[in-house]
């Protein structure tokens, strides 16, 4: 049975909307680049990747220069925790300081857009791992189950550096 | 029945929405078999819609691109249970507003902690838009949705984004009853309606 919001609308209505569509596509577009992140985020994802959704999203103050920006982000899966600490450094490149909680030996992932290479570290028991001389631009965690384990990789979304 | 036109024959609008669906259908298969480009076809068709559920919500630009992507992650662990276009935009719309209720709330809490946030506070709907319309009647229009109470403009915002084929899909994502949001987004349209015909900018 068709229900009235499966009826056609008007063309005047049809008109209407569609002139709505184009002003909000004016005034309220999504960013340029949405559609590249989320098809590079849901690049590696899948049926067994755990998200880890983003929880908190700090400006911790600058560093010793003005122009050095720190902030923390915290992502939330049900099985980890992810907090990250971005820091610019002298060199126009990036340090990221990362902790799992709980804690593990895992292998973490940071992903960036082709070309560049995945880049892997292993954490430290207490969950701490840490990569340096990153670029900026998208990037995206993964943090691995040990090998033979059957546990979900969790996955980030993909986040600004 | 102001607002339902009772449909005659496949008009041009119609005979494009279904295609677009076949389409989509056709994508979906692809993606449930993980091929990626078929994936990416699916997230530009949808991502417009998406973007403007949780910009509806309230959401600043930051966060409501990263609620968007938040809900495609989600979606990949569920595609294997996804078996219609109509399914998909029903899904993903109730999944951005869910995770963008969770956002707001959370932006709440830290604002009401004093934390200082690095996001900007949800930036309201596009204030004084008129200056960015160049085109007359575009004025008009806006002029008049302004005017609109808030849960008519927030539905028209999706509706006017949402394809055609899946209005009944989305009535439910927007948790209201199938038989609700007709004669409602009717409503509003008649609404805004009068106001254009009352406008003599718009009828000349």
């Amino acid at each position: 049975m068709t229900s009235p919001a499966d009826l056609p609308l008007s063309d005047e209505d049809q008109a209407v909307l569609d002139r709505l569509a184009e002003v909000y596509a004016r005034l309220d577009p999504a960013p340029a680049d949405l559609n590249a992140r989320v098809s590079f985020a849901v690049a590696l994802a899948g049926v067994d990747a755990e998200v880890a959704r983003l929880s908190e999203q700090l400006a911790v103050g600058s560093g010793a220069r003005s122009s050095e920006r720190t902030r923390t982000i915290t992502f939330d899966a049900d099985s980890r925790t992810v907090m990250i600490t971005i820091a610019d450094q002298a060199d126009g490149l990036v340090r990221l300081d990362g902790w799992l909680a709980p804690g593990a030996e895992l292998r973490v992932e940071l992903r960036m857009p082709e070309p560049a290479q995945p880049r892997n570290v292993i954490a430290d028991a207490a969950g701490r791992f840490a990569f340096d001389g990153v670029p900026h631009g998208i990037a995206q965690l993964l943090v691995h189950p040990p090998a033979g384990d059957a546990a979900p990789r969790v996955v980030t979304p993909a986040f600004s550096l | 029945m102001i607002g339902v036109a009772v449909g005659g024959g496949k008009t041009g609008t119609d005979q494009a929405a279904s295609d677009r669906a076949a389409r989509l259908g056709a994508c979906l298969l692809r993606a449930r078999d993980g091929e990626t480009a078929a994936l990416n076809e699916i997230i530009s068709e949808l991502n417009p819609l998406l973007w403007h559920v949780a910009r509806g919500e309230g959401l600043g630009a930051e966060e409501a691109a990263d609620v968007v992507q938040t809900s495609w992650l989600e979606l990949l662990r569920r595609l294997h249970e996804i078996r219609s276009p109509q399914a998909l935009t029903s899904w993903l719309v109730t999944a951005t507003r869910r995770e963008a209720w969770r956002v707001r709330e959370l932006s709440r809490r830290q604002a009401a902690d004093g934390t200082a946030r690095l996001e900007s506070a949800p930036d309201p709907d596009p204030g004084p838009g008129e200056l960015l319309l160049a085109d007359e009647r575009d004025q008009i229009l806006w002029r008049h949705v302004q005017r609109l109470p808030e849960r008519c403009r927030q539905l028209l915002r999706i509706v006017a984004h949402v394809p055609r084929p899946d209005y009944a899909a989305v009535a439910s994502a927007m948790a209201m009853p199938v038989g609700s949001i007709g004669p409602t987004r009717g409503r509003c349209l008649a609404k805004l309606r009068e106001m254009l015909q009352a406008d003599p900018g718009w009828s000349a």
